[in-house]
């Protein structure tokens, strides 16, 4: 792979002359690419369903176990929290062990057992020293199998969830991601967000029958990533997950999707702002689109990093910003495009401004081949550098599975955005994206930047609750 | 996994063992780690190198430090070491203004840079086959990086964002600017790297050639690269493109020592946009390499690691005043401090945080910490440092790191060595010696439209 030229010539150590052997005035050509291959992973079904994935790492005497639940707050219903409630206290007491006892025995061990939810899943997780592999096991399957659900650790998190609502409040970036779900879904439930009132009306019983619907073998999948051999690891997990019974994973009841139309600014007013958190959104397709790899390049051409267009744009050319990236955000059902900056208060209007023009230009003005040329590589090159953390190759087996994906995604990830031609960012950018029917989502000081914001649309203005204002 | 006789019994006699081992901490084991393997040497102009080969993923990791931070600026230059570390990504007398970014995102990879109070740091992760960029762009930077108008003048103004959308427009975003004011006071670490936008406005382009003349040099500097290269033949490449840059002058360091408070010092922060009632305490410790500085993580550890630790449990779980507190360290080459930082719960009187944090801390320091707290602290310590260097860019920075602040690289090796070397009674021996009352600052931030107290301040 590498140059052997100069092998013979110098040995180890030694001070070398610089001769004019590099040109330093021309970047250096590179040697041959390297593969970007996905890397084998051991899949295994237990009789009562649940798939196991098993992921070799040997870099570190350390074990981390992954199970990802198929329901999330989308499984809520009229029971708001419910997910993140059941996540929260999952490593907060078992039916043998309080909250204490859990809490010191995977603390004096220097494991981590810790949930959370999402709006299409519950991911359990746990990790130590593979010297305790046997007793992580143990605690992590105690905190998804017989959780306690206890009254006074339920009014506990109850309480932290309340204040943390409080704070949430002040905070620019919480308020403009509520609101942004809000105006993109709806009452679509990946719309929702949690307000004090849905805290307060939750009872302990939602949780027990949230964990009892949901938490089964068949609605999940479990990845195990370390210093851990496949045939020695499978037993253990059989052993602790082995009595999980299967059942039926209900179905959900769900409102139509809504769709975006016209533009409208949603402004929320959050005095003493002394810089604007902008969102612009656009209707997106789900996560196993078809597309979705192509279309990782037509994003990183428009704002994937620093050398997309917006970056280039509002923060190297107008200085506006600290940065200007957009993303596609893919859930199962749906998902939505989100661009995003924070600007001072005086450039807000002109910063949303240009958001559109150059969503716009992406889709009406053919791009460089050296442009789209840089977009493939920085795609492909930063994949190939994500395969080294295999934490993230264990989420991505895993989200084949939860969404739906082709079997050999991963496999031709790669090879498909090494392909794509300004043409196709051209065609897919019409197809997928709209500077027209978008809703603009912006926190700040009203007074200072709604003048500016009507230049470009209709605003509405919220208050720090996000209840519209009337005038 | 079905055991074998004999080993069943092993295992079932391990139990009273470690309960055996549980009560008798004077000889804690640790696990063996697979040694990180890695080759440093000086070039003529006194570049430090340390290379790490690693086949395991076809990438690498390069990793320039500069030992030049925030503490090396003027007390009327704040800031400038930050905005300095901008300025690198312009360009150089080979590479074209704005570009650096995009060869390395079009070699398919990416990029980034810090500063912090002691240094300042820029690093590529790239493909393996693009090794020769890496090194290309690094030396350009050090050799003649290109500091013109039109980047100064961009960069300002993005400078004064970044300082609103990490500092100024966050509720408790001042913390850190507040905290260093208080504890560092009378030395440069009283300002925090971001520093004050004014002192960048004024600063004239020959300041930052300057800076650059002064700070940016081979001498000053160590190359850190990990990942999948061959040792010879980047030794050479290394000395092609590094080789030629000049030796500089010897950099002076700034000398000074944090020192004591003469009494304890209360300062509320009052915000419009505070939500919750919010605490700090924080105590003068001591600078990064001190023997103490394995004690006082250990401390801060059994305060506030894990749902087990005291303050956990005292200010969340049983009083449920908290909605989070955390104890930590902050060990600087100069000198640290050891803060503890409670949010409190909505409607709770920041009077009531003060006195549980009071009351925790002086409860350690009046009776130590008991063996299981002691030997639980370790184990946390010991599972962080075992799945702390696993990629190929965290073990660049951290070698560089171990070299040029503790003069000792293999230490991302051994420094797990040094938490187990102390003993327990070291533990109350550092609370009772930094966490005097009578040297205590106290930073806290009432919520907007929140009395500050209930009752009379106790203090």
């Amino acid at each position: 792979m590498k140059t052997k030229t100069f092998l013979p010539l110098f040995l180890a150590g030694l001070t070398i002359p610089a001769f004019a052997d590099i040109d330093r005035t021309k970047k250096p050509e590179p040697d041959p690419a390297p593969a970007a291959s996905f890397p084998d992973y051991r899949t295994e079904t237990l009789p009562n369903g649940l798939k196991v994935f098993v992921i070799h790492d040997d870099r570190k005497p350390t074990v981390m176990f992954r199970l990802i639940i198929r329901s999330g707050s989308i499984a809520d219903g009229s029971k708001m929290g419910a997910a993140s409630f059941t996540a929260s206290l999952l490593n907060r007491g078992t039916e043998s062990r309080d909250a204490a006892s859990f809490a010191l025995e995977t603390d004096s061990l220097g494991v981590k057992v810790e949930a959370s939810s999402g709006p299409d899943s519950i991911s359990v997780g746990a990790s130590g020293l593979t010297k305790y592999t046997d007793k992580i096991l143990d605690l992590f399957s105690d905190a998804v199998l017989h959780p306690a659900f206890a009254e006074g650790q339920f009014e506990r998190i109850q309480r932290q969830t309340l204040s943390s609502l409080e704070a949430e409040k002040q905070q620019p970036s919480s308020l403009a991601e509520k609101l942004a779900g809000k105006v993109v879904f709806g009452s679509f439930p990946y719309g929702n967000y949690l307000t004090p009132e849905d805290v307060t009306g939750l009872k302990r019983e939602d949780l027990v029958a949230f964990h009892h619907a949901q938490f089964l073998p068949n609605n999940a999948s479990l990845a195990v990533v370390g210093d851990v051999k496949a045939d020695e690891i499978l037993p253990l997990i059989q052993k602790a997950f082995g009595s999980w019974q299967k059942g039926e994973v209900p179905a959900l009841k769900l409102p139509e999707l809504p769709k975006i139309k016209g533009l409208t600014i949603h402004l929320v007013d959050r005095p003493g702002s002394v810089q604007s958190n902008i969102i612009v959104l656009s209707d997106a397709p789900p996560r196993n689109n078809p597309d979705l790899p192509e279309l990782n390049v037509v994003n990183a051409t428009l704002g994937g990093g620093f050398s997309g267009r917006l970056f280039q744009n509002l923060r190297e050319k107008h200085g506006w910003t600290y940065g200007s990236m957009s993303a596609f955000d893919y859930k199962k059902l749906a998902g939505d495009f989100e661009a995003t900056a924070e600007t001072r208060n005086e450039v807000t209007g002109p910063a949303v401004a240009e958001i559109l023009k150059e969503i716009e230009r992406i889709r009406t003005e053919p791009a460089k081949e050296e442009e789209i040329a840089l977009q493939r590589q920085y795609n492909v090159g930063n994949y190939l550098l994500s395969l080294e953390n295999t934490s993230r190759t264990a989420q991505r087996v895993q989200d084949i599975d939860l969404y739906g994906l082709p079997p050999d995604f991963y496999k031709t990830y790669a090879k498909r955005m090494s392909v794509v031609t300004p043409a196709q960012v051209e065609e897919l950018a019409k197809k997928y994206l709209t500077a027209t029917d978008v809703a603009i989502v912006v926190v700040g000081e009203a007074k200072e930047i709604k003048p500016e914001l009507e230049k470009v649309g209709k605003v509405v203005v919220y208050d720090q609750e996000l209840k519209p204002v009337t005038k | 996994m079905k055991l074998a006789p004999f080993v069943a019994i092993l295992a079932a006699l391990a139990v009273p063992l470690s309960v055996v081992a549980k009560d008798d901490p004077a000889a804690p084991r640790r696990i063996t780690l697979k040694p990180i393997q890695f080759v440093e040497y000086d070039l003529a102009n006194g570049l430090h190198v340390i290379l790490h080969e690693n086949h395991t993923s076809p990438v690498i990791a390069t990793y320039v430090l500069y030992h030049v931070g925030s503490k090396n600026e003027r007390a009327d230059r704040t800031g400038f070491a930050h905005f300095f570390e901008h300025l690198m990504f312009e360009g150089s007398d080979n590479i074209p203004r704005g570009k650096i970014d995009k060869y390395i995102s079009g070699a398919g990879g990416n990029l980034n840079a810090s500063t912090s109070f002691d240094q300042t740091d820029y690093f590529f992760n790239l493909p393996s086959n693009e090794l020769k960029l890496a090194l290309w762009i690094e030396s350009e930077r050090m050799m003649h990086s290109k500091i013109d108008e039109v980047g100064v003048e961009t960069q300002r103004k993005v400078v004064k964002e970044e300082k609103r959308m990490r500092y100024d427009n966050q509720p408790y975003g001042s913390l850190f600017e507040e905290l260093s004011k208080l504890v560092f006071a009378g030395t440069p670490y009283a300002w925090v790297p971001i520093g004050s936008v004014q002192y960048i406005d004024q600063a004239t382009i020959q300041e930052f050639r300057d800076f650059y003349k002064t700070y940016y040099l081979p001498n000053n500097a160590t190359l850190a690269i990990a990942g999948d290269f061959d040792l010879e033949p980047t030794k050479k490449l290394v000395e092609e493109y590094f080789g030629p840059i000049p030796k500089g002058p010897d950099i002076k360091r700034p000398e000074f020592h944090v020192t004591d408070p003469t009494a304890p010092v209360t300062h509320d922060v009052a915000k419009p946009n505070t939500p919750l009632n919010a605490t700090m305490h924080a105590w003068h410790a001591v600078e990064e390499t001190n023997p103490d500085a394995y004690a006082l993580q250990l401390l801060g550890d059994i305060l506030s690691t894990g749902r087990s630790s005291r303050l956990y449990k005292r200010l969340v779980e049983k009083e449920q005043a908290a909605l989070n507190v955390e104890a930590f360290p902050f060990l600087l080459e100069n000198g640290g401090l050891l803060g503890v930082f409670a949010t409190g719960q909505h409607g709770v009187a920041l009077d009531q945080l003060d006195k549980l944090i009071d009351e925790e801390v002086e409860k350690l320091k009046a009776d130590g910490v008991t063996a299981e707290e002691y030997r639980k602290a370790l184990n946390q310590e010991e599972a962080d440092f075992a799945s702390g260097f696993g990629t190929m860019a965290t073990r660049a920075r951290n070698l560089a790191r171990y070299h040029v602040f503790y003069g000792d690289t293999n230490l991302i090796n051994t420094e797990l060595d040094r938490y187990f070397a102390v003993k327990r009674e070291d533990i109350q021996r550092v609370a009772k010696q930094y966490l005097g009352k009578e040297k205590m600052y106290t930073l806290r931030y009432p919520a907007a439209g929140a009395p500050a107290t209930e009752a009379p301040a106790a203090k």
